[in-house]
């Protein structure tokens, strides 16, 4: 088992990811695509999927020019032969899977008394199926390897506090939160680490709705930048977090704290 | 008997074993008409009689969580017996598998019963409310394992942490509804039930081994579980909305 190390830049070490394989679900943009470009400058091989195929290649480019090896797949992310086939595929291009980032989400909202169970049951496939399925897959790729590895879940800070009109998108969030920690008692033998990440409000386009009375309502007063949330996958990805498993690290600008 | 829920009409599902069952005959015994519904029709109808038994009021209603038209139907019953006031979201669906071994059509059956069920429930007893203009009560019945994470059940902790975020949304929503309404999580430990007796076995050695491993070296009973929903249904829990009631004998504290 590695020695958790500081992540000092130094010209004689090997970058912290260097030789490990990730497979980062929604890369398209945001905070999945700053995921991609974090974890290739630390030295790792990178699968992003995603279900738009333009988007998702043009993001791969992106990645690779920047020092790649990155390859894009496009995959439904609630579907369970997508994931094996997300898996297989980085399997096969980079011999092995160390990492999962089980990104890829739906945000949603709706009045709770007019929500249909169609709407209900899309959020959940992708935000908490889609999770389950990856960890699954993921799960029996990295026991190939034999050398344990880092799951991260991309939660959101409303899988620990309310909000209104978001029933169906807490629903998916808190469940993943502990299906998380489940994960997590049930594959620390094998040195399996799961962990989540609660981003606040994002600052990307698909979180353009950021208002300005949120940002005052946030202690440090902005949306969360999509590189924050990549810091901290990086983190978890690491061995800088070798003894964390089932905790939850809140990315939030200290929205969760008010 | 006790009349703090006197005539008010109050739904519970999965009402034909377990938990359910004893919820709904202490809801009746405190004056409630209880509407419990199940699948299974003769269980539904022995909790009635041990209701009726004991001077108490309650119709069993045929009800499969997981369809809408079922909901509807339900709501219909409560509505013709005086109006909604409270629903115990009680129906749930157990699973103790590991990771590899849990397929998505496993996946798919517990979130379909445990959550969108739930949802359904919360759906269209807001409906009511609203329509009534009603300050109802709504109690999801989550679990430990919706606090804190189990090996082996990662599919069904999934589903009940689902039912404690999806309490604290349905929380705010119904305190911005006028008149008000409280919506609060009930979370058992290890209840002595079908549910644990199905997957785990039924012995007096394992229920002394269950009670061994529990501060309190009690086994959890149904019985506890009506005594703290009939609290959350109560007009004593009026200052409570989005809280989480543990009642596990010390468990998750261990």
């Amino acid at each position: 088992m590695p020695e958790a190390t500081t992540p000092e830049v130094s010209e004689d070490q090997p970058p912290e990811l260097a030789g490990r394989c990730a497979l980062i679900s929604g890369a398209n943009q945001g905070a999945g695509l700053a995921i991609a470009h974090a974890f290739v400058r630390a030295g790792a091989s990178v699968v992003m999927t995603g279900h738009h195929l333009e988007s998702g290649e043009a993001a791969a480019r992106e990645v690779a020019a920047a020092g790649g090896p990155a390859m894009f797949v496009l995959a439904d992310h609630g579907s369970d032969a997508d994931w094996m086939a997300a898996v297989a595929a980085t399997e096969q291009a980079y011999g092995g899977l160390d990492i999962l980032v089980a990104n890829a989400g739906v945000y949603a909202m709706a009045r709770t008394a007019d929500l249909s169970l169609l709407d209900f049951r899309d959020v959940c496939r992708t935000n908490l199926k889609g999770p389950f399925l990856g960890l699954k897959h993921a799960t029996a790729a990295i026991r190939r390897g034999g050398a344990g590895g880092s799951i991260i879940m991309m939660g959101s800070v409303v899988a620990n506090i309310g909000a209104v009109d978001h029933l169906h998108y807490i629903a998916s969030k808190s469940g993943m939160a502990m299906l998380a920690k489940a994960a997590a008692l049930e594959l620390g033998p094998e040195n399996i680490r799961v962990n989540t990440i609660h981003p606040g409000f994002i600052d990307t386009e698909a979180a353009a709705r950021f208002s300005p009375e949120r940002a005052v309502a946030t202690p440090l007063g902005r949306a969360v930048r999509p590189e924050e949330i990549a810091a901290a996958a990086l983190f978890l990805a690491s061995d800088r977090s070798i003894f964390m498993t089932g905790a939850e690290i809140v990315v939030d600008g200290g929205w969760t704290a008010r | 008997m006790s009349r703090a829920l006197s005539r008010r009409v109050v739904i519970v599902t999965g009402a034909t074993r377990g938990i359910g069952r004893a919820t709904a005959v202490r809801l009746a015994a405190d004056g409630a008409r209880v509407v419990a519904t199940g699948r299974d029709a003769i269980a539904g109808e022995e909790t009635v009689r041990l209701i009726d038994e004991a001077d108490g009021s309650c119709v069993f209603a045929s009800h499969d969580v997981t369809v809408e038209a079922d909901w509807e139907r339900v709501m219909d019953i409560a509505k013709d017996l005086g109006g909604l006031y409270g629903l115990v979201n009680n129906a749930g669906m157990f699973m103790i598998r590991p990771i590899a071994d849990t397929t998505e059509e496993d996946f798919d059956a517990m979130v379909a019963v445990n959550v969108e069920g739930a949802f359904l429930g919360i759906k269209h007893a807001f409906r009511a409310f609203e329509t009534d203009k009603r300050a109802g009560v709504i109690v999801n019945v989550s679990s430990l394992m919706g606090l804190v994470g189990f090996a082996e059940a990662t599919a069904y902790c999934a589903t009940k942490g689902a039912i404690t975020g999806m309490t604290r949304a349905a929380a705010l929503d119904g305190a911005a509804m006028d008149p008000k309404v409280r919506v609060n999580t009930l979370h058992p430990g290890v209840i002595w039930t079908e549910m644990i007796t199905s997957q785990f076995g039924d012995s007096d050695a394992l229920a002394a081994a269950f009670a061994a491993d529990t501060p309190l070296r009690m086994v959890g009973r149904p019985e506890h579980m009506a005594d703290a929903v009939a609290f959350l249904i109560s007009d004593e829990s009026s200052f409570m909305t989005g809280a989480e009631l543990t009642v596990d004998g010390g468990r998750g504290a261990d």
